[in-house]
């Protein structure tokens, strides 16, 4: 008896595990809850962050696709106007030790630097914890949480998903948009978005 | 070192690399682990009306491309054509794909080599022997990264002449092999229905006997989430393949269409084409 009670409560135990991680990041949904360490050692928790929008940005430098959008400068304009207007802009790096766009804390900073991008921080998530938590799939992936803590976008940065520089100007940007839009008290025409990028690189 | 040894070693270096800027582009180098060309289908004939040319992409071991719905990343290979006066292209046929990555992130492509063809129709009255036809393709080859690659490419079409036969027999080989890999129609007596449910839709194929499993790659992305295992469920009349939703899929989805690849009960895989509402 005592056996099948704990068989019995593991199996509950995986179904909501399996729930609510499937569930995580959903559009309309409670953006989860994290607390992520960024480049300069300073803990961020996204319910401090509450009362503002926040963009969540996962990158990896070595992905053309990541690379068509810092290249141009486009992915720091965005981070710039954005910052600018009061969002919170958290840049996520999810590649594990060993794989393309895995940094180190000094790395990425001088890299910031040198590259003139601007987020409020860029979160260190090597485990690859937060990039599950929200089931980041590709370098670019964007989400985009309202001052209330709902998750109000959730996909590609933009509507052409090529590595060409030149695809850049002519764009939809679904990140300024549905910001446009949200602040404006309008309805997000575009909230939830097929990402293109290349794969994050998360731990085997 | 000698200082003559040196310099010399130095010129040659110089010398080298000049040499591989001046080689020609449709040279694929080892870099971009792809080599792409275009070839024709040796049996067709201007005459007939149509004539198949085919984009042939060899790639370096644990390299991919992907298929027309890539999955979770990358992107399918990308051709501007350029035809004669006259001639009009068909659809890219796709041979069926592979389930490329793990976890998370779930793609569909191909290893090692695939031939994706394409249909030229000639209007009816030309007077050509042969067509010349060039694409400018884009794609992008991933293993742990990812690499955009670039070709131009040309072959002649339709024609019967000058190709030493050692040739015409790959080419026509390759033709064949590409043939066999299209999904082909259900089988008399198989029937489709999809439904959906809270999370997901449930694929369910009647009148299928001997089959002991099945994966389903849907056409459209956005529809099913890629990573999901498909849960095979054999039923009285045939099976079911429950299928998740996708996180991006805000609405209902109202029709389900792909390539399903069926394992039957002696081991050997077969591709069908299948659609049908989701209702």
């Amino acid at each position: 008896m005592k056996r099948l009670a704990m068989v019995l409560g593991l199996v509950l135990l995986s179904l909501g595990w399996g729930l609510t991680s499937a569930r995580a990041a959903r559009v309309g949904e409670r953006a989860p809850d994290f607390t992520a360490t960024d480049s300069n050692g300073k803990v961020h928790k996204l319910s401090e962050y509450a009362g503002k929008y926040v963009v969540l940005e996962w990158t990896n430098r070595g992905c053309p696709y990541t690379q068509k959008h810092y290249n141009s400068g486009n992915m720091q304009r965005l981070q710039k106007e954005w910052t600018g207007r009061g969002v919170i802009w958290l840049t996520v790096v999810s590649s594990a030790p060993g794989k393309q766009g895995y940094v180190t804390a000094t790395d990425e900073n001088s890299y910031v630097n040198e590259v003139k991008a601007a987020p409020t921080a860029v979160l260190l998530d090597p485990t690859g914890a937060l990039g599950h938590l929200y089931d980041a799939k590709t370098t670019p992936h964007m989400y985009i949480v309202n001052p209330q803590g709902t998750l109000i976008y959730n996909g590609a940065i933009d509507d052409r998903a090529t590595t060409d520089v030149a695809d850049v100007n002519g764009a939809k940007n679904y990140v300024s948009l549905a910001l446009e839009e949200a602040m404006a008290g309008k309805t997000i025409s575009a909230p939830a978005t097929r990402p293109y990028g290349c794969s994050v690189k998360y731990p085997n | 070192m000698g200082f003559e040894r040196q310099f010399g070693l130095l010129v040659l270096a110089f010398i080298c690399t000049i040499c591989a800027l001046a080689l020609p582009a449709a040279a694929q180098a080892s870099e971009t682990h792809a080599k792409v060309e275009l070839i024709a289908d040796p049996e067709s004939r201007v005459s007939k009306g149509t004539v198949w040319v085919g984009l042939q992409f060899s790639l370096d071991p644990g390299w991919h491309i992907y298929w027309r719905n890539s999955g979770d990343s990358g992107e399918p290979p990308v051709v501007r054509w350029t035809l004669p006066a006259g001639a009009k292209a068909g659809p890219l046929e796709w041979p069926t794909p592979v389930r490329l990555g793990s976890g998370s992130i779930v793609d569909y492509g191909y290893e090692n080599e695939v031939l994706l063809m394409k249909p030229i129709e000639i209007e009816k009255g030309a007077s050509a022997s042969s067509l010349p036809i060039a694409g400018d393709v884009k794609y992008i080859v991933c293993r742990e990264i990812c690499i955009p690659g670039k070709a131009h490419v040309e072959v002649e079409a339709g024609t019967d002449n000058a190709l030493p036969p050692a040739k015409t027999a790959e080419w026509a080989a390759k033709f064949r092999k590409a043939r066999e890999e299209l999904p082909k129609r259900l089988p008399a007596g198989w029937s489709c229905s999809a439904r959906p449910w809270e999370t997901g839709i449930n694929l369910r194929v009647s009148g299928a006997s001997a089959v002991r499993n099945a994966i389903f790659f849907p056409d459209e992305p956005g529809v099913i989430e890629n990573s999901a295992s498909q849960k095979y469920v054999a039923s009285g009349s045939g099976f079911e393949l429950r299928l998740t939703k996708s996180q991006q899929l805000l609405h209902r989805a109202t029709k389900l269409q792909g390539v399903l690849v069926v394992e039957s009960l002696d081991g050997t895989r077969h591709s069908y084409r299948v659609a049908m509402p989701v209702h």
